[in-house]
């Protein structure tokens, strides 16, 4: 892409999510998510591939969709209670809408339908950006008006998210649908905590960004897209394959690695405030994720050669891509867990 | 503590910064100067029996013995994996050692903890390199199911451990083992208690293992390299009655009706397992069902609670995990010369090795409890403290000390006696390394019957 054309897109995403953390009043909030939206747009576009152009349709319908409800939530708000302000969503038929607009943008059940397609479309990077820098101004909305919103919704909300990103993830073999699945559990596990320590969202949000950007520079750095040729990273890189099989299996939650920092946060708020059952679920749905998470690793990892390998062996050329932001999220997202004190002191 | 702490974690330069000639001689070393270290563990110097060198790392006498076992099996993990590792890349075989080492380092801040989330973490932190070493290392395909039920059925049970551990923390406001051990008893009398209760104890119950959750064992023992058996064997499985006995410290006085129908699971299953044993034509899955059949009794023994109970159990698990670790080991020598677990194909084999012939008789004796080795005194402590519970568990134990002895000398008399085939004739004399892996493993275990307070936990 035009280099002056992708400096301007890059910019304004950046504008987008600066303008909606900034914002006290719901029209520039609104202004900043469509900003957004149409500064990806371009993005997702740019490989004019039938499924790319076709993904980015789909994400801008479903975007536009939950910019408008935003803005009708708002507006009721302002015509029942006359104030603009973010903070004050004190009307229930709009503080609903609004929820619903924002699981819509960022993907959580039963609103989570065109994620996985949308991922599917895109190339790596942009995927990158869609997983982790679309959800930060959603979530700054979200965190400021949790306390209004009914906490039953969230807590349906965060379940079947929990739900659906797991059993959607078990049948796929395409990675990107596999990515898009986990980012719609881990937005799960980050909705169910928000009405009781926003802190521990914002937590949760950081590890999943870490964590997601490992994966998906790796998989870039390996120019992998499914499990057949996940397999053949090993002659690649393979130092790389032992280091994304522990990746992934933080992404799973398991300790002593960084992912299991917001399970046992989110686990502990939720027994705090007397909720075991739910802190139970959540916890055992997070295995159905880890199923296929091992299952990703098997296929990399801990089968490796001699082994049957289902595709052709590619060509191994030196690679030319800069390895230090994977070698940094890599670090990261495997040992974060000691820091979580001081994690939480910087949140909180 | 940190005598020991640090020079396993020095362990890891050491592995990765010794030059290829000398990896195996360098690890070994290391990791016996380690073992001798930690034996100075066994002197309880303090009155509280805690003896801390802080608030967080702690050893008291019933953690002592299973840290000295953990450190102790390490140099013996890498003896015996010496063979089958070496033919493989360099960089290889250094991994194979660190994921060993992590291990060590692992349980050993497990059984040191005393926060009980900390425990916790490393728990769980035991099963990365565990189910890497199966999957990675193992030698057939069902490895990866082996993997799959190993880690599963592990997790199921303990991400209900977290919520109830993060419950106790809310209504005490502490995890401290220091200071739990002297709080008042909790106030336990609602369905939502009990279910509380089995949330404690189904993680430990699950790994110990327990009858009817017990079927990821078989699997990953049988899959595991030898040292993954080993550690799997000797330590692992011990995580889980330590954890137990931790645990049921709080946990009174709903044990005495909720406990009822695990102990009777446990008998029943020492009774199930052994007969499996019986029918078993795969070597390593018959001591895999034999661990099962002895932690039943194990399982037995701490929930009954009381001190001979919990003294048997601790003796037991010491005294099984040595041997279950040498049976492997023997399996092992014989699957490196025939590649098969197969017991048929391995069988008279006192004619051609006959110094091994008396490895494989102490070992298959002191499975079956002979005295005065420490397995019986185990074994009889917690025969004896289910007979005071109830008279008729006697017949549940007696009929299991009795197959437990049948499947033993069925082993032995597989393995040993009884014609030699033609085919196994050709096989590699055994190696020093063999012989010495074995001694180290049952001198210990001789020697425990002359000082086995050593062993007895908090009740000496």
């Amino acid at each position: 892409m035009n280099p002056y054309v992708l400096a301007t897109l890059l910019s304004s995403l950046g504008l987008g999510t600066t303008l909606t953390f900034a914002s006290s009043h719901w029209l520039l909030a609104w202004m900043g998510l469509e900003i957004n939206t149409l500064a990806i747009t371009p993005l997702m576009a740019q490989h004019h591939h039938p499924r790319a152009v076709e993904a980015t349709t789909k994400y801008f319908l479903t975007q536009a969709t939950a910019a408008a409800m935003i803005l009708f939530a708002s507006t009721t708000n302002a015509w029942m209670t006359g104030e603009w302000s973010i903070n004050d969503l004190s009307n229930p038929i709009a503080s609903t809408m609004f929820m619903a607009a924002l699981a819509l943008k960022i993907g959580l059940a039963p609103m989570h339908f065109w994620m996985p397609e949308v991922l599917q479309g895109l190339d790596l990077l942009t995927g990158l950006i869609l997983s982790t820098w679309q959800k930060l101004a959603p979530f700054a909305l979200i965190i400021q008006t949790a306390q209004t919103i009914d906490p039953l919704l969230l807590t349906l909300l965060g379940i079947s998210s929990t739900l659906v990103g797991g059993w959607g993830g078990l049948n796929q073999t395409q990675l990107r649908k596999i990515l898009a699945y986990s980012s719609i559990a881990h937005m799960g596990w980050m909705i169910i905590v928000i009405q009781y320590a926003p802190q521990l969202t914002l937590i949760a949000l950081g590890t999943y960004i870490i964590m997601t950007s490992a994966a998906f520079l790796t998989l870039k750095m390996s120019l992998t897209t499914k499990i057949n040729t996940l397999a053949t990273t090993w002659s690649k890189s393979p130092i790389l394959t032992s280091t994304t099989a522990l990746v992934l299996l933080s992404l799973g939650g398991l300790p002593p690695l960084t992912g299991f920092m917001p399970k046992w946060l989110i686990l502990q708020e939720l027994t705090k405030q007397d909720l075991p059952i739910i802190a139970t679920a959540m916890a055992l749905t997070a295995l159905i994720s880890l199923y296929f998470y091992l299952r990703l690793c098997y296929a990399m990892t801990l089968t490796i050669s001699p082994n049957m390998i289902n595709s052709t062996t590619p060509w191994r050329t030196q690679t030319t891509q800069t390895s230090l932001p994977l070698a940094l999220f890599t670090t990261a997202a495997l040992g974060l867990l000691p820091m979580a004190p001081a994690i939480l002191m910087l949140t909180t | 503590m940190l005598k020991v702490l640090i020079p396993t974690i020095m362990l890891f330069p050491t592995i990765w910064l010794t030059s290829p000639k000398w990896l195996w001689t360098t690890t070994t070393a290391h990791s016996l100067l380690i073992a001798s270290i930690s034996l100075t563990w066994l002197k309880w110097t303090s009155e509280t029996g805690w003896t801390s060198s802080n608030m967080y790392l702690a050893t008291d006498p019933l953690s002592t013995p299973l840290l000295v076992l953990t450190c102790w099996l390490l140099p013996l993990m890498i003896l015996a994996s010496q063979n089958h590792i070496n033919p493989e890349p360099i960089s290889r075989q250094r991994l194979y050692i660190t994921l060993l080492a992590s291990l060590q380092t692992f349980l050993i801040m497990a059984f040191g903890a005393t926060e009980i989330i900390m425990f916790y973490i490393m728990f769980e932190a035991t099963l990365i390199p565990t189910l890497i070493i199966i999957t990675r290392w193992g030698n057939q395909t069902e490895r990866l199911n082996a993997g799959t039920y190993f880690l599963f059925y592990t997790l199921a049970g303990s991400l209900p451990l977290l919520v109830a551990l993060l419950l106790l923390q809310q209504s005490t406001g502490t995890l401290s083992m220091l200071v739990l051990q002297y709080s008042q008893p909790l106030q336990l009398n609602s369905w939502g208690h009990m279910f509380w209760w089995a949330g404690c104890l189904i993680a430990f119950l699950v790994k110990m293992p327990l009858y009817g959750v017990h079927l990821w064992l078989p699997k990953a023992h049988v899959e595991a390299p030898v040292a993954g058996s080993m550690v799997l064997a000797a330590v692992l499985l011990k995580l889980g009655g330590y954890g137990m006995m931790r645990m049921m410290v709080m946990l009174d006085p709903l044990s005495k009706e909720l406990a009822y129908p695990f102990i009777i699971l446990a008998l029943w299953g020492i009774i199930m397992t052994g007969s499996i044993c019986l029918r078993q034509t795969d070597l390593k899955s018959l001591i895999a069902y034999s661990s099962v059949s002895h932690m039943g009794l194990v399982a037995g023994g701490i929930l009954i609670q009381t001190p001979w109970g919990f003294s048997g159990a601790i003796i037991l698990m010491i005294a099984h995990g040595l041997v279950s670790s040498a049976l492997f080991c023997l399996a092992n020598t014989a699957y490196e010369r025939t590649h098969s677990r197969t017991m048929i194909l391995a069988r008279g084999l006192q004619v051609i090795f006959p110094l091994t012939a008396v490895w494989w008789f102490i070992a298959n004796l002191a499975n079956l409890a002979l005295p005065p080795l420490p397995n019986l005194m185990g074994e009889l402590m917690i025969i004896t403290t289910l007979f005071n519970w109830s008279p008729w568990t006697i017949l549940l134990t007696g009929l299991g000390t009795l197959i437990t002895a049948g499947y033993s000398l069925y082993m032995f008399l597989m393995s040993q006696r009884g014609p030699t085939p033609n085919h196994i004739m050709g096989l590699q004399p055994f190696h020093t390394r063999e012989h010495l892996l074995m001694t180290l493993h049952l001198i210990p275990v001789i020697l425990l019957v002359t000082k086995p307070e050593l062993m007895w936990g908090w009740c000496y």
